[in-house]
């Protein structure tokens, strides 16, 4: 075994890419957790399905319910139809999986995201068949060289859009009053309906937000891998690891453990076992669990007794 | 440090044994110090009263001798032998029993369960007892029985025996959770506020209730907010302020001493 | 309590007369597998319903058990009824394994823990294939031998299902009425009191997950002998949460429950069959029809359908959680 410098440096560009992508997921996780204090096990169908419906409108030819059609928009185009129709999505998951179930604590809703989690995917199954579906990169090339690099551009996009939407979120949350009700609404639900915030508005906004991250990722992630109606299952599971081995119910915790998952992952794949790769997200997750239960930058994981 | 609060240690060291012996505790949050260096001793057979404005120590006290949080100094001795650091169930085990200021019963389970559950720790069928039917299991199961049944009666409940814990009323909630203490024929019993959200009628049913229990022969710690109570069963009070020991003594010193009008003027006078 | 006795003998006596009516292997071998299935939503019943601990693992335990059983009783020529223990016994150990350090963790947490481990555990099934021959699988598993009689048809082996699941759910029942099942029960209540009370829960944490463990690994060994051949794909994460739906359909914390929720969601895709593609998809929107109309399970809801018949106040309405309505706080 060799430790080629080009190699690591292309392995950490690929690492911080689908990182990235853990990092954006658990950010969903993170801010409908703290908004309503429940975990969406749907999450990962928030980015199997909007990549579908992309697949649909970006490819020239595809099978919808045994029919060959022909929907082919331009890129945008798709893209604007696919944020729009994630915005309803996002409202009526709500209304259907959280809202009926708002004071009946967190194990029905737990139990609700993962009855949307078998519905959609099987949705998908019926819908889109169990072909894989691959959608062309947005780019011409599959590797550009850098100097001696050779780097995939659509891992450079999917860390530039990280990047980008995480200063969005920061500015969201520090400098508009949604996102400062969106923050008094994760701090204390009943203080902020007392100060005349409308949490239920706002509980709603955090899922459609939450919904529309997915999406992002799931545009993002599409052409590096095929679209299956198991796409999203795994890219939540980690992503949600990421989130606790940051610290859950922190912001900055879910991106740096995103990523840090994306990098170690990459390289045990490329180093030690490609057979394990999936493995590696909960060793890790196991062993931070283990030796600092509150991860690297939360308070606690154990939730209080 | 107020003169009562220096003399307390020998004053103690007077007193032939404590059941509880309190030197030193030391209870932190970050920042905020909820315990300091308290000292305090209750004596077998007492019914001892912890007072105290809001947010003084009392119930992190509580919490610190019945495990539920560890100590960040100091002592705590119970007949004898040293609890802070041993788990709560072990607590427990030793002979302390306790109810909670925000009741916690085991809401979905019957009444009769709660108490049934409260002879844990006087019984010992495990998962290997119980696939025997019959011999040790049986009578032991009927023996625990038996006694929630008699302990309902004592605290005047037998009627709801069958009933899920959390449909009874507040006041009918708190004896459940008396009940399911005495269960475990604690020597020292540890109730938080039990008349808490009480009517008048309730409260003196309560009285009752705890002058039935010191005849029993169980010691009584109690922290109360209704003064009324506190001077009618108590036989020595310690008050708190700021987490520290100001004064302790019978109720009528107690009633006297100006540290605990100052306590109880400067603070929130929340004494009814 | 006889009148109740003697209606679950009676049961009992009915379901062994089944096979001398029914001659429809189908039938048979779907009565079989909810048979087992039951046993598997049992011993998850004793650690979410009893304990209050969610797993979302125990179809991997289901796997541990049938590999075991299956690699004892092919590469070593044991006995079915050598093999079977073993399974029973290492599920359990591995139940021990993922209990302990699943301690510090509880609700969520505890969840995709349990979801990590499962995934681990199909890796380890797919990529081990010294043992476990890979993706393809292990055919040409034994029946096992009850004297003369070889259980290989679904009518004899029906039998010992049947045995085993009432062995499991006299366990489970006695556990349940008694010292220890009551210590569970009040940790998924309130652990702070339980603790308070004189409960170690932490020991009686494991224990939930060792006993959950072994369920499984009795079911899967049951599995493996019954048709023969096992590959990974049978213990997904997605049969992980078949049992969850059972165990909740069924109404979390009762041991009939299970079984008849077992039953059903067995049957069920058959019934559907014209459904048959789209199954899985009304699966999950009956998932959330359940939890949002009938938060008790289905045992919840004859216990309010008898009391309205009796003119009672039906108990939903005094207590209208049960474990999955339980408004545990929120940590946030």
């Amino acid at each position: 075994m060799h430790f080629d410098p080009v190699a690591n440096m292309q392995l950490l560009v690929s690492g911080l890419a689908i990182g990235s992508i853990y990092a954006l997921v658990a950010l969903g996780f993170v801010l409908i957790y703290n908004a309503v204090g429940v975990v969406n096990f749907a999450q990962g169908e928030f980015v199997m399905f909007p990549a579908y419906i992309a697949a649909s409108f970006l490819l020239p030819a595809v099978t919808v319910f045994g029919t060959v059609v022909h929907w082919q928009l331009p890129v945008l185009a798709v893209y604007l139809l696919v944020l729009v129709l994630m915005v309803v999505f996002g409202l009526l998951f709500n209304r259907i999986a959280y809202y009926p179930l708002r004071d009946r604590g967190w194990l029905p809703v737990v139990i609700s995201t993962i009855g949307v989690s078998i519905f959609l995917r099987n949705a998908a199954q019926l819908t889109w068949g169990s072909q894989p579906l691959v959608i062309p990169s947005l780019f011409p090339v599959d590797t550009v060289a850098v100097g001696p690099l050779h780097i995939r551009p659509q891992d450079l996009l999917i860390i530039a859009v990280t990047a980008v939407l995480i200063a969005f979120q920061y500015l969201l949350f520090e400098r508009t009053t949604l996102g400062k009700q969106m923050r008094a609404t994760a701090q204390d639900r009943t203080t902020a309906r007392l100060i005349g915030i409308r949490v239920g508005r706002i509980v709603a906004i955090t899922f459609v937000y939450s919904a529309l991250l997915g999406t992002i990722s799931g545009l993002l992630v599409a052409p590096l891998f095929t679209v299956t109606k198991e796409m999203g299952g795994l890219i939540a599971l980690k992503a949600f690891a990421a989130s606790i081995v940051g610290g859950f119910g922190s912001i900055p915790g879910a991106i740096v453990g995103g990523l840090a998952i994306g990098v170690i992952e990459t390289f045990g794949g490329f180093y030690l076992s490609s057979a394990y790769v999936d493995a590696i997200a909960f060793v890790i997750l196991i062993a931070v669990l283990l030796v600092k239960p509150s991860g690297l930058f939360g308070e606690r994981v154990a939730e209080k007794a | 440090m107020t003169a009562a609060n220096a003399a307390a240690p020998n004053a103690v060291a007077a007193v032939e044994s404590g059941l509880l012996e309190i030197r030193g505790l030391m209870k932190r949050f970050g920042g905020v110090t909820a315990v300091n260096a308290l000292d305090m001793t209750v004596r077998t057979g007492d019914v001892h009263a912890l007072i105290g404005p809001n947010g003084s120590g009392k119930t992190t006290t509580l919490n610190v001798i019945s495990g539920l949080y560890r100590a960040d100094g100091g002592s705590v001795r119970f007949d004898g032998a040293q609890l802070a650091g041993r788990p709560a169930h072990e607590i427990a085990r030793r002979g302390i029993a306790r109810t909670f200021q925000n009741i916690r019963l085991f809401g979905e389970l019957t009444v009769a369960d709660n108490v049934m559950i409260g002879r844990h720790v006087r019984t010992r069928t495990g998962f290997v007892g119980a696939l025997i039917p019959g011999g040790a299991t049986a009578r032991e199961e009927r023996e625990t029985r038996e006694k929630a049944r008699e302990l309902l009666a004592f605290v005047g409940l037998e009627h709801a025996a069958d009933a899920p814990a959390r449909s009874l009323p507040y006041g009918d909630q708190r004896r459940v959770e008396i009940a399911r203490a005495l269960a475990s024929e604690p020597r020292l019993l540890l109730l938080d506020e039990p008349a808490a959200g009480m009517n008048p009628a309730e409260t003196d049913t309560l009285v009752a209730l705890l002058r039935a229990i010191r005849e029993r022969g169980t010691t009584l710690l109690l922290i109360e907010h209704d003064m009324n109570l506190v001077m009618s069963v108590s036989d020595t009070i310690t008050v708190l302020n700021f987490g520290q020991h100001i004064a302790e003594g019978p109720p009528d010193a107690i009633a006297r001493n100006p540290d605990v009008i100052a306590a109880y003027l400067g603070g929130t006078l929340d004494a009814a | 309590m006889p009148r109740k006795a003697l209606g679950i003998a009676a049961l009992i006596v009915v379901l062994a007369l089944l096979p001398t009516v029914i001659h429809s292997d189908y039938i048979l071998t779907l009565l079989d597998l909810a048979g087992i299935y039951a046993i598997a939503v049992m011993g998850l019943g004793i650690l979410l319903g009893f304990a209050g601990q969610m797993s979302l693992a125990q179809a991997a335990f289901l796997g541990i058990g049938a590999y075991t059983s299956g690699w004892l009783t092919t590469h070593l020529g044991w006995s079915v009824w050598a093999a079977m223990p073993c399974a029973v016994l290492l599920s359990a150990l591995v139940g021990l394994a993922v209990g302990y350090p699943c301690l510090r963790l509880s609700g969520h947490y505890l969840a995709l823990a349990t979801i990590g481990f499962g995934i681990i555990t199909q890796l380890v099934l797919i990529n081990w294939k010294d043992v476990t021959n890979g993706s393809d699988g292990m055919t040409g598993i034994p029946p096992p031998q009850f004297g003369p009689w070889a259980l290989d048809t679904y009518g004899r082996y029906y039998y010992l299902v049947l045995a085993m699941v009432v062995l499991s759910a006299y366990v489970a029942w006695r556990i349940k009425t008694t010292r220890a099942g009551r210590a569970l029960h009040a940790i998924r209540e309130n652990e702070i009191a339980a603790r308070a009370t004189g409960i170690d829960a932490t020991r009686y944490k494991i224990v939930a997950f060792v006993l959950a463990g072994a369920y499984a690994g009795l079911a899967g060994s049951l599995l493996a002998h019954d048709i023969k051949f096992i590959s990974p794909d049978s213990y997904s994460f997605d049969q992980s949460v078949v049992f969850l739906v059972m165990l909740i359909l069924g109404g979390s914390s009762s041991i009939s429950g299970a079984i008849i929720g077992a039953l059903l969601l067995t049957m069920l895709p058959e019934v559907l069959r014209p459904l048959k593609s789209s199954y899985i998809m009304v699966y999950g929107a009956a998932v959330i029809a359940m939890i949002v109309f009938m938060p008790q399970g289905l045992v919840g809801l004859f216990a309010a359908l008898r009391a309205r018949f009796e003119h009672r106040s039906p108990p939903a309405d005094a207590a209208p959680a049960g474990l999955i309505g339980e408004a545990e706080a929120n940590p946030a």
